[in-house]
């Protein structure tokens, strides 16, 4: 009867055992996988936008480390990129990560300037002398998907009255909104715009960001999962984070359409 | 004798019993403990996936770029014809990005916060409130449906106008529960006085003009038009011409 007992618990301890390391296998392969993603994105983006030698000559390895050229090709591209936006006539917006600075612009006139108080960047953005990312930066971001805490558009639908008798004239408008405003951009080359408003007006604002962030967390990590458990490296998303004085967030946010173009210096 | 010997063992427990209840602390302790280890242990399953692997994805890269000041390269003719077509290329590119913003006069609005920016060779020459669309959608039970918002974008004055009237279309008629009349220069249709003393024309019968409800200046409460105050419209009218910008965002 002992022995039996003393098995049992010997069973459950292996078991146990065998579990934990189960699970630590599994995580840290998927940390691993994690950690390769980056180095694949940079890759893919090496391929696009990396260095073309057109004419062979001696200069060609060491001019994409020149200091002088680098800074000339950092304003080039974010005016190529401006340039190429404002021939569409469309409503798009230009970032200035070095100055701090966004303008949403129409057709290169711009119509609305907001100073930055806070820029977080992805480890890719952070290295301003990268030529890679200096020349992916040539061309304008497309906003693939909004996930906003505001609705893009704040449509009120009114039932026609049948006739004159049950006619109501409208009441002045509540235009007092408390809403918090924050919103996440995903780009069509895979980076990602998190907008926060700058000020805590409410009580509640600081925990809903935090819930807001958290959905959108919670929906990255099920695809890095998946993509983790079918044996495929996940995909990177390098992210630019900002925050903002709250009605120039909300302004911007109305403002751009909805697959709407960004242009980035930095 | 019998009863004051089991007396004596009621009031004093075996050696047994008093193991026994000595472990009882430490059996709750080791519960609290597993349970504990348990919940952490269930937190780090939650944590790791959706804050330390985006964490550990941004771990710096070792290899920074390595900007290089190299006077010979400097001195190559290779080198110097790449820097010069890049500035080159910068010039041309601003200049053409500055030749967007017009030298004329033109009008922006700010339709989410109702405001307006009038400007005459590039200096804000007059700023104030405007109303614009109302974001309502107007739905009939036949299943017609309008919805009134101001259209957004780059725009030109397409017509100026003083003394407009107004040509009520068919939603002005639903919105009140009056029959629509069937003709378009049906007499019932007009309305004078009621756009102030100027319109300019946008297209697809959008208008900037004036309104009679002036306590609504800086509400989106219009139906997709423009309204301003009586002087603000007289100064815009007067700044802006047929084929004048209006930005719209």
């Amino acid at each position: 009867m002992e022995t039996e007992t003393t098995n049992k618990q010997q069973v459950r301890k292996y078991g146990l055992i065998t579990l934990i390391i189960i699970i630590g296998v599994l995580l840290i392969y998927y940390a691993v996988m994690a950690m390769i993603a980056p180095a694949k994105k940079y890759n893919g983006l090496k391929d696009e936008y990396g260095y073309k030698q057109v004419v062979k000559n001696s200069i060609n390895d060491t001019i994409q480390t020149d200091s002088t050229y680098l800074a000339l090709f950092r304003e080039k591209a974010f005016l190529q990129a401006r340039t190429s936006i404002a021939e569409t006539d469309s409503i798009y917006l230009s970032i200035n990560l070095v100055d701090s600075s966004m303008v949403l612009e129409i057709s290169g006139v711009a119509v609305a300037r907001t100073k930055l108080t806070r820029i977080s960047l992805s480890k890719m953005f952070l290295d301003r002398n990268d030529y890679v990312i200096s020349s992916m930066l040539s061309k304008p971001f497309t906003i693939e998907r909004n996930i906003a805490s505001i609705p893009k558009e704040p449509l009120m639908i009114k039932m026609a009255p049948k006739d004159t008798s049950e006619f109501k004239p409208d009441i002045i408008p509540d235009t007092a909104d408390y809403e918090p405003v924050n919103y996440i951009l995903e780009m069509n080359n895979g980076t990602v715009m998190h907008v926060y408003q700058e000020e805590k007006l409410n009580r509640g604002d600081r925990s809903h960001l935090f819930l807001f962030d958290l959905r959108y967390r919670l929906r990255s990590a099920w695809s890095t999962l998946k993509s983790v458990f079918t044996f495929k490296v996940p995909e990177y998303h390098p992210y630019i984070k900002v925050r903002l004085p709250r009605s120039d967030a909300k302004i911007i946010y109305r403002a751009l359409p909805g697959h709407g173009q960004i242009a980035v210096y930095r | 004798m019998e009863d004051e010997i089991l007396k004596g063992e009621v009031l004093q427990p075996s050696p047994d019993q008093k193991v026994i209840e000595d472990q009882k602390p430490a059996k709750t302790f080791f519960i609290a403990l597993k349970v504990f280890i348990v919940l952490l242990a269930l937190l780090f399953l939650f944590v790791f996936p959706v804050y330390l692997v985006p964490a550990l994805m941004e771990i710096p890269k070792g290899n920074k770029t390595l900007v290089t000041n190299f006077l010979t390269l400097k001195k190559d003719p290779s080198y110097k014809k790449q820097i010069t077509q890049l500035n080159r290329d910068i010039q041309r590119l601003s200049r053409k990005y500055s030749s967007y913003t017009s030298g004329q006069s033109y009008i922006v609005i700010n339709t989410t916060d109702n405001l307006f920016y009038l400007y005459r060779n590039k200096k804000l020459i007059r700023e104030g409130h405007c109303s614009t669309g109302s974001f309502k959608m107007l739905k009939t039970e036949e299943g017609r449906s309008w919805i009134f918002k101001t259209p957004k974008g780059k725009f030109t004055i397409q017509g100026k106008q003083t003394n407009p009237a107004w040509r009520r279309p068919d939603w002005a008629f639903v919105e009140e529960g009056m029959p629509v009349p069937e003709r378009q220069d049906d007499p019932s249709r007009y309305e004078y006085g009621v756009l102030g003393d100027y319109a300019l024309a946008l297209g697809d019968g959008y208008l900037i003009h004036g309104t009679i409800y002036k306590r609504f200046l800086g509400m989106p409460v219009t139906h997709g038009c423009v309204r301003l105050n009586d002087e603000d419209l007289k100064a815009i009218f007067n700044t802006l011409s047929i084929g004048s910008k209006v930005y719209i965002f």
